[in-house]
């Protein structure tokens, strides 16, 4: 056991040495990178001669790096999610794992932040074992590791993460979102809510104070004004992610007497939001649309008639969900594991592993069996089309994914001890996407009222 | 003989990301982050504890951001620029905050620190709020490098730097300079009846200790290649005068062993354990109670501190 | 505006509420001992968590929700009567007559071991409990719904100011303390027993930050981190008032709560900056704070 243990070491080491040595080879300036770096490359230069090339061989264990919150307020949304990779893969490897691989994960907590995220990205990235990462949950994580992705070349997929920013420039050959963005997300909300409370005046807006806050609050504003001009914004928060009080937020949103309160505060925050909010009357005196309100629905008490929906297709009980037995049998497994229903988290993380496999299977198809590198999967990924959990994730050029929004609104069910959501529509994902290469703000403000006249209509999903 | 274990170990970090590559950006950051320690540790001579250094690392290292989002993109420039950047801001900090001693010089910094890290944390529009700002790679002499090429220069560079700002402060800290530091520690009074303007003497101190800590910053976000808010947060600055104290017993060099040392034994105590304050707590609790010597200076305490 | 004017006085007070919490016992524990507990904020979460999982407990085996109320006040009694001693024996007396450079280092090296501690034992989950908070229901005061349980809290904030006060004027505990906060040798030279006065004082102070974490519980969730966040709060608060002024810790929560309140209504990008923003001025113009004096130290 030891030997063996020594010699894997060794092996890489060497590894990382030819990693080393080759990209030296590849890069334009030699002269540099002769004086920094040329010692290793005569130290390498020995030593791979010898060495197989590993890369190509079938490991013992396919490596992820899963980045997700596992502490601090967040992780009230990211231990789902990881619950959900952990069964997800037990799932892959009872079934062989990835042709003939188990599968094995690391955790990164990302509440260390940034720069520990990124130093951990860096390390499992140095170790060639660790083929693709799942990373991240937050957007200000996906922001920040995507460039490192590009340089160091590691397939990352963006399981939950959806600024529009991450892939705007269409340039990524590394970083994948199966996943959708923000733009169709909160497109999604302003369709449903003008479809259902069609004379709303006025709105406030209480968001967490980062992209994924700012950027919703941005394009669900601008979809509302492109289609109904008249809409007033009367006042606009952004409490720091991680605050445990919102009492002042609270009078405030009340002194303003808005229609309509949105908000896509998420995890711990979101709890403690509605806690505090409901018993102050927020949910009665106004319509409040909670976008990630579907990840509270088994522990906090929601009133009926809340907008929520799942930020994609990922809602456990949707029609089509129900339809296919492997996602009921992954929903009742979920249950019996860990005391509670899947939230859409756990679903994205599912379907993220989904697409990571079906990549695998996809690259060792195309090179004739043998084991994928890193490129490669990379490769597969590329305009992908992949069956999840709970519907269809298609990559598109810029790798960017299109998946299907769903929205309703809070009801009741006998079947559930918790409010369910009911009154569902399911947008197409293209539908609500800009073009490749289009600014997403420009193409919203072009929307007419045909745009949602053509949608379908809340309560037409069943 | 020091001499030779300096060289000797100097040469061994320069080997270390060879064996380990990954090893290379926990070297760079430990530098960086020994840079703002040293930082620290300056002004601990004069007996002044300052909880808000990470601001200083933090301003730097937004200023590169900034100089880079405004077309600066070499990294000598940058380097200086952002330095002298962090120097400036501990000019215009330093000339108020030096007037004070003691727990207040120690809850100003704090003050001022956190107003910074509040305005970087909430100026969405201007600092990309929590989410910080992207620091790119920069060219080196107008040769533009790839990220694996930058990351080997910024390496060797910030080691460099290490050993000639080393001795640089060295000198500093010999120089009468640097002496009346140690003199304000233990009588003030009499070092202002010898003629010596106790202000300018603390003022230059803080300058250098702010540049020290901006050097640091700046290198650190040409590391990570992202600033964020949370550079600036107290305990940030905690931890910065905690390595400057576990580091105290070797002088100069100390700020970058301490650093080195708990760089290294974070890596090696993540695959193993979460509890990674308690240890670094525990560690920094025994130094202080059984190993005093790697505080000196910090025990005697001063008879009055006057204001 | 103007209809918002009741609605802000409100919030203020109430949020200064919270805010003198978690600051008063910091600024007792320093004008006893001299110490700055940077370990304060951890002794204020540990608090909320020890009481939210009391409430928790009474919530599960159905006891009489009316208990949670004392669960609140007795979590907070649990953590003084074991922290109190525990820290002050093992580790602040080693620190006194030290510079303040080992203090801060020695309580934050406490500070570091606690927050872990708190992962170890509670997790990283947030917790919630919200009984006492519903038990009480709601008032509409000037249009805006306020929980009463937020005003029950302006109440027990001013019944704190009021009860150390008299404590420490009308007691021969206060005495005690109030001779060895002004002359420690000679308090000890007439044969007052300083190391029991030192206990009993630091064990009031982390009463009153886990007080504050347990009465805070209720209305905020707590999770890893708050510590941080209270401690750097409360170090504000004290600084403003005066280090060691107990009138001068509510003068500056009300500061600083209205700082921030006002933040939120008018300019809501800057509420976090507030409260610091407010301590840099004060400590320019009087680095002793509002009630601190240079010469005289009281009480």
């Amino acid at each position: 056991m030891t030997s063996r243990g020594i010699s894997v070491g060794v092996a890489r080491c060497l590894s990382s040495l030819e990693r080393l040595f080759r990209l030296d080879c590849g890069l334009p300036q030699r002269n540099v990178r002769w004086m920094v770096d040329g010692l290793a490359g005569a130290l390498a230069l020995g030593v791979v001669a010898s060495t197989p090339a590993a890369a190509q061989d079938k490991p013992s264990a396919v490596g992820l790096g899963i980045f997700t919150f596992t502490s601090g307020p967040a992780a009230a949304y990211g231990m789902p999610g990881k619950n959900a990779a952990d069964l997800m893969i037990d799932e892959i490897n009872a079934k062989g794992g990835i042709g003939g691989v188990p599968v094995s994960a690391t955790y990164v907590d990302e509440a260390q932040g940034a720069q520990g995220v990124i130093a951990e990205y860096r390390r499992l990235a140095g170790d060639a074992k660790n083929q693709v990462m799942v990373a991240a949950l937050s957007s200000a994580n996906c922001l920040a590791l995507a460039p490192l992705a590009e340089q160091l070349e590691v397939p990352t997929v963006g399981w939950n993460c959806d600024t529009h920013q991450l892939l705007m420039d269409g340039k990524s050959k590394y970083v994948f979102r199966p996943n959708g963005n923000t733009v169709p997300e909160f497109i999604a909300y302003a369709m449903y809510l003008l479809d259902r409370k069609p004379d709303v005046k006025t709105v406030a807006i209480i968001n967490p104070d980062y992209a994924f806050g700012h950027d919703a609050a941005k394009i669900f504003t601008a979809a509302l004004k492109a289609l109904k001009p008249d809409v007033e914004i009367v006042a606009e928060l952004y409490p720091k992610p991680g605050s445990p009080n919102y009492q002042t937020e609270i009078s405030r949103l009340a002194t303003a007497r808005p229609d309509v309160v949105f908000s896509n505060l998420w995890g711990a925050d979101l709890e403690n939001f509605v806690r505090q909010a409901a018993p102050r009357g927020i949910f009665t005196s106004s319509q409040v649309i909670l976008a990630l309100g579907e990840t509270v629905l088994q522990r906090v008490p929601l009133p009926d008639g809340v907008i929520v929906g799942v930020l994609g297709d990922g809602w456990w009980m949707s029609p089509d969900a129900k339809a296919k037995p492997e996602t009921v049998k992954f929903a009742e497994a979920y249950k019996a594991r860990f005391g509670e229903y899947p939230v859409f988290p756990s679903i994205k993380m599912a379907n993220a592993l989904i697409y990571v496999k079906v990549a695998f299977d996809a690259a060792m198809q195309r090179n004739g069996g043998k084991w994928p590198t890193r490129a490669e999967l990379a490769d597969a990924m590329k305009g992908s089309k992949v069956e999840t959990l709970t519907g269809t994730a298609q990559t598109r050029a810029d790798n960017d994914g299109l998946v299907d929004q769903i929205v309703g609104v809070t009801v009741k069910t006998p079947a559930q001890q918790f409010p369910v959501i009911g009154d569902m529509v399911r947008y197409k994902g293209d539908g609500l996407m800009p073009q490749v290469g289009q600014d997403p703000l420009a193409w919203i403000a072009t929307l007419k009222p045909e745009f949602a006249k053509n949608l379908p209509k809340p309560g037409s999903y069943k | 003989m020091p001499t030779i274990i300096a060289a000797a170990a100097v040469i061994v970090l320069a080997l270390l990301p060879l064996a380990a590559p990954w090893l290379q950006f926990v070297l760079t950051l430990a530098i960086a982050k020994g840079f703002a320690a040293l930082g620290v540790a300056v002004l601990l001579r004069a007996g002044l504890i300052s909880i808000g250094h990470a601001m200083f690392f933090a301003a730097s290292a937004y200023a590169v951001a900034f100089l880079a989002r405004a077309g600066v993109n070499d990294l000598g420039l940058l380097l200086i620029l952002s330095v002298l950047g962090g120097a400036l801001m501990g000019a215009i900090a330093g000339s108020f905050l030096v007037r004070y001693r003691a727990i207040f010089f120690a809850m100003l910094n704090l003050a001022v620190s956190m107003v910074f890290y509040a305005l970087c944390a909430k100026l969405y529009g201007v600092t990309g709020g929590t989410d910080g700002m992207a620091v790119p790679v920069p060219a080196v002499f107008g040769i533009v490098l790839g990220e694996p090429a930058f990351k080997s220069v910024l390496f060797y560079l910030s080691l460099g730097l290490m050993v000639l700002v080393g001795l640089g402060v060295q000198r500093y800290l010999n120089s009468p300079l640097g002496h009346a530091l140690s003199a304000v520690h233990t009588n003030e009074i009499r070092l202002e009846y010898l003629g010596i303007p106790v202000w300018a003497v603390l003022l230059i101190a803080y300058v250098v200790s702010a540049a020290l800590a901006g050097l640091g910053g700046a290198i650190a976000g040409f590391a990570i290649g992202r600033v964020v808010p949370d550079f600036a947060f107290w305990t940030a600055s905690g931890h910065l005068v905690l390595i400057a104290v576990l580091g105290g017993i070797g002088g100069v060099p100390g700020a970058f062993i301490g650093a080195l040392f708990l760089e290294l034994l974070h890596s090696a105590a993540v695959t193993v354990t979460d509890s990674w304050n308690l240890i670094v707590g525990m560690t920094l609790i025994i130094v202080i109670m059984f190993m005093p010597q790697g505080v000196h200076g910090l025990f005697a305490r001063k008879e009055a501190t006057s204001l | 505006m103007s209809n918002a004017i009741i609605p802000l006085l409100l919030d203020s007070l109430a949020s200064a509420a919270l805010i003198f919490f978690a600051a008063v016992g910091l600024t007792l524990v320093f004008s006893v001992l001299r110490v700055l507990n940077v370990a304060h904020g951890s002794l204020y979460s540990i608090g909320g968590y020890v009481a939210a999982s009391i409430c928790l407990f009474i919530a599960s085996r159905q006891l009489n929700p009316y208990l949670s109320f004392l669960a609140l006040l007795f979590s907070a009694i649990f953590v003084a009567a074991i922290f109190g001693p525990l820290i002050e024996r093992g580790l602040v007396r080693w620190t006194y007559g030290k510079s303040e450079a080992v203090q801060i280092l020695i309580t934050f090296g406490l500070f570091l071991i606690l927050e872990d501690l708190q992962r170890v034992i509670f997790g990283v989950q947030s917790f919630y409990e919200d009984a006492p908070m519903r038990l009480l229901g709601a008032t509409s005061i000037g249009g805006v719904v306020y929980l009463n349980y937020q005003i029950l809290l302006i109440a027990m904030a001013l019944l704190v100011v009021v009860g150390l006060r008299l404590l420490i004027n009308h007691t021969r505990l206060g005495r005690l303390i109030t001779a060895v906060v002004t002359d420690r040798e000679m308090a000890q030279s007439i044969g007052i027993d300083t190391n029991r006065i030192f206990i009993l004082a630091f064990s009031l102070g982390v009463f009153l930050a886990a007080l504050g974490g347990a009465l805070a519980t209720p209305t905020s969730g707590i999770a890893p981190g708050l510590g941080a966040d209270t401690m750097v709060l409360a170090f504000a608060v004290a600084a403003i008032g005066g280090l060691g002024q107990i009138e001068g810790a509510a003068l500056a929560s009300l500061i600083v709560g209205l700082a921030r309140v006002l933040a939120i209504y008018l300019a809501p990008s800057l509420d976090a900056v507030a409260p610091y923003a407010a301590m840099l001025l004060v400590l320019l113009i009087r680095p002793y704070g509002l009630f601190g004096s240079v010469t005289a130290r009281r009480i």
